[in-house]
């Protein structure tokens, strides 16, 4: 098994079957589009964590603050059940998010499997213009 | 002819040979060469398919052929990928442990006769034959393994597998991640 350039490739799916270079150039397309998107991911769920930890930090010492004043009991306030809440809902999304990293991260190894020469360059490029594109995303607040 | 199939069925996937014309999305091999030669016994499929019948599963005496058998590997898998994602971020817990241990007792401060900053050297990572260093190689060859495994299980390109990696993989990082980021809201608000 060697790479090889072809004008034929067969793609994770049985409808997924080209034969002309056009053809493959769309294929190579879809599967750099691919590769942005799986970049993309990453950072999205590292901003999402960022977002939650420093929105719910805000809203858990404004509680304590709060509790203090109040001198309250130990039930819990609806302030507390809210946060809970924002923070499942948020931790939801991220655990989504990883489901949808995982299975492109698997898609793009498959690809690459087809072990078509252009596919590998449309992986490989894709994955490099992802990461210029959204790691500068990353340091941004 | 015979050589003619030995030569398609060795390929095994879309080539730049124009002879062959492999079917790829085909699973169960029709042609008769491959008991004949026994090179390959079975193709791999380069599609998705959903489907339980001679499925093998990473070992040679692991042969998935009914549906209850399927259902029990599905579960494997799926506790598979969820050891997989816990073990990813016992890992970072434990590093984050140890690094943070040995901070702390890097930062006694210079003594009542203004001696100055000793030992900042002593910040940088671990050293290499402490316990907590080897426990986390032992754990990262086995992440390692693990990791390989459930990529070969993804390359069976059975459908039932595949959504059993992935959603195994999401409700450990759902699980695990949970108690991690609890803990690391925590710990941060401390310093």
């Amino acid at each position: 098994m060697h790479f090889i350039f072809s004008d034929e490739v067969v793609l994770l799916f049985d409808f997924w079957s080209v034969h002309s270079p056009a053809g493959v150039a769309l294929s190579v397309l879809v599967v750099l589009l691919l590769a942005v998107l799986y970049e993309g991911i990453k950072v999205g769920k590292a901003r999402l964590l960022h977002q939650a930890l420093t929105s719910l930090s805000i809203s858990t010492s404004q509680q304590l603050i709060e509790e203090t004043d109040q001198n309250s009991s130990s039930s819990d306030s609806p302030q507390v059940s809210r946060t809970r809440l924002r923070w499942f809902l948020c931790h939801f999304s991220q655990s989504l998010l990883h489901v949808a990293q995982v299975v492109i991260g698997y898609f793009m190894m498959l690809a690459v499997m087809s072990y078509n020469t252009w596919i590998f360059f449309g992986v490989v490029l894709g994955s490099g213009v992802g990461y210029y594109l959204a790691y500068p995303l990353l340091s941004m607040t | 002819m015979g050589h003619f199939h030995h030569v398609g069925m060795s390929m095994g996937m879309s080539s730049g040979d124009d002879n062959s014309t492999m079917a790829p999305s085909h699973h169960h091999p029709t042609s008769s060469a491959s008991h004949s030669h026994g090179h390959m016994m079975t193709m791999m499929p380069m599609t998705f398919y959903f489907g339980f019948k001679n499925v093998e599963l990473l070992f040679s005496g692991l042969v998935i052929n009914t549906a209850g058998e399927m259902a029990g590997a599905f579960v494997a898998v799926f506790l598979l990928a969820m050891f997989y994602e816990g073990l990813k971020i016992a890992r970072e817990g434990l590093l984050r442990k140890s690094q943070v241990s040995i901070r702390y007792n890097s930062m006694p401060v210079p003594g009542p006769n203004g001696t100055i900053l000793m030992e900042t050297h002593k910040t940088v990572g671990q050293q290499m034959l402490s316990f907590p260093h080897l426990l986390q190689t032992v754990l990262h060859i086995i992440q390692v393994v693990i990791s390989y495994f459930l990529m070969l299980i993804f390359m069976t390109y059975n459908g039932y597998l595949c959504i059993a990696v992935a959603a195994g993989a999401g409700m450990g990082y759902f699980l695990f991640s949970w108690k991690k980021a609890v803990v690391v809201d925590i710990t941060e608000h401390c310093h």
